[in-house]
């Protein structure tokens, strides 16, 4: 879009974007980003619906996605074929486009710089997760002795999940990249023989 | 340029800031807009992509858009300019106390993107996906963009 170009008339924002986006993607573009940060599984007529394509044409793509690992697939309440993205394979794009990102030696530190972030919060708070401090709460919640009733900030418990979750991505960057180093490196010793 | 205004709701995100996602709509918002550059305040753990614009609406000269996007789907786009104008876009549950407001989706208004029960519309941007969203926002700003005004915010009409 050129900055000075007027934008052009349309009755309804959401159609008006709808009918862009169908225009310039195919449904198997548009299944598979719908599909890509959806982590709780769905049917196949959910996405279609959010993807704008028929509710068949989303089955087929979706499993088509669940072969090539982008998907994952279960079966519903009622027998039917649920979805959802593949976590390994959210694990894997995250992981490489933060390679792409950061030198060997930046990451190192980054790594570091978030694992220390969440070892304060659990010396913080004493647990090791966020799911064990909101036992703690209930605890604490449930005792008699009000004067042990602390309120957890829910905004910590947020921050703390969001740490867990982006310093996973960035481990797993991390190993990617140690385990490439070794397999190239081993590629390139002249002498690689097993001993007899 | 301001910082935004405090956020004065008290409801809050369900899920977590989702990297991903935010990726995502950097990339849409770099396509659609050419006024925009947006970068994630922290490349490995971000909370919000921060979007800044060349040129703000009607008498701003420079302006700012926070998006903050969720595992769960849930998001605030909050825009904020050199004229200290600011509404924002949200979808999040609110305990019905935005009375017009029937849904999750509603619209925080200028100037002061208020949080006042009787002041947060319905919005006009009803789709989920976050490719829809993010282009729901960028044409909506550009139309307030050439209208000099901050009405088509939240009109999600642009008649001829």
């Amino acid at each position: 879009m050129n900055d000075r170009s007027p934008p052009d008339a349309f009755d309804d924002v959401n159609e008006a974007v709808g009918a862009e986006w169908e225009a310039e993607t195919t449904p198997y573009e548009r299944i598979r980003h719908v599909i890509a940060h959806t982590y709780d599984f769905v049917t196949a007529a959910t996405v279609a619906e959010d993807a704008r394509t028929a509710p068949k044409t989303a089955r087929k793509h979706l499993n088509t996605l669940v072969d090539e690992g982008f998907v994952t697939t279960t079966s519903g309440e009622h027998g039917g074929a649920v979805f959802r993205r593949s976590p390994e394979s959210l694990v894997v794009e995250q992981a490489a486009d933060i390679l792409d990102h950061y030198s060997s030696d930046e990451l190192v530190t980054r790594v570091t710089e978030l694992r220390d972030r969440l070892t304060d919060l659990q010396g913080e708070f004493g647990v090791d997760s966020p799911e064990e401090l909101a036992v703690e709460q209930t605890n604490q919640t449930l005792s008699p002795d009000t004067s042990t009733r602390d309120e957890i900030d829910p905004e910590t418990v947020r921050k703390w999940k969001r740490l867990r979750r982006n310093l996973a991505f960035a481990n797993a960057a991390l190993s990617i990249e140690n385990a490439e180093r070794f397999v190239d490196g081993d590629h390139n010793v002249a002498d690689d023989s097993l001993p007899a | 340029m301001p910082e935004p205004s405090a956020p004065t709701e008290v409801h809050h995100l369900r899920g977590t800031a989702d990297r991903p996602a935010l990726l995502t709509i950097r990339e849409i918002i770099e396509e659609m807009e050419p006024l925009a550059t947006a970068r994630l305040d922290d490349y490995l753990d971000p909370t919000v992509l921060e979007v800044t614009f060349d040129d703000g609406l009607c008498e701003a000269d420079t302006a700012r858009l926070d998006i903050q996007w969720t595992t769960r789907g849930e998001y605030k786009f909050h825009y904020t300019d050199s004229a200290e104008v600011n509404v924002r876009w949200g979808r999040h549950p609110h305990g019905g106390d935005y009375i017009h407001v029937p849904g999750l989706e509603h619209y925080h208004p200028p100037p002061d993107a208020s949080s006042d029960p009787d002041d947060v519309q319905r919005s006009c941007i009803t789709q989920t996906p976050e490719a829809l969203v993010t282009r729901a926002v960028c044409k909506l700003w550009r139309v307030a963009y050439h209208e000099g005004s901050y009405a088509p915010l939240n009109a999600g009409e642009n008649p001829p």
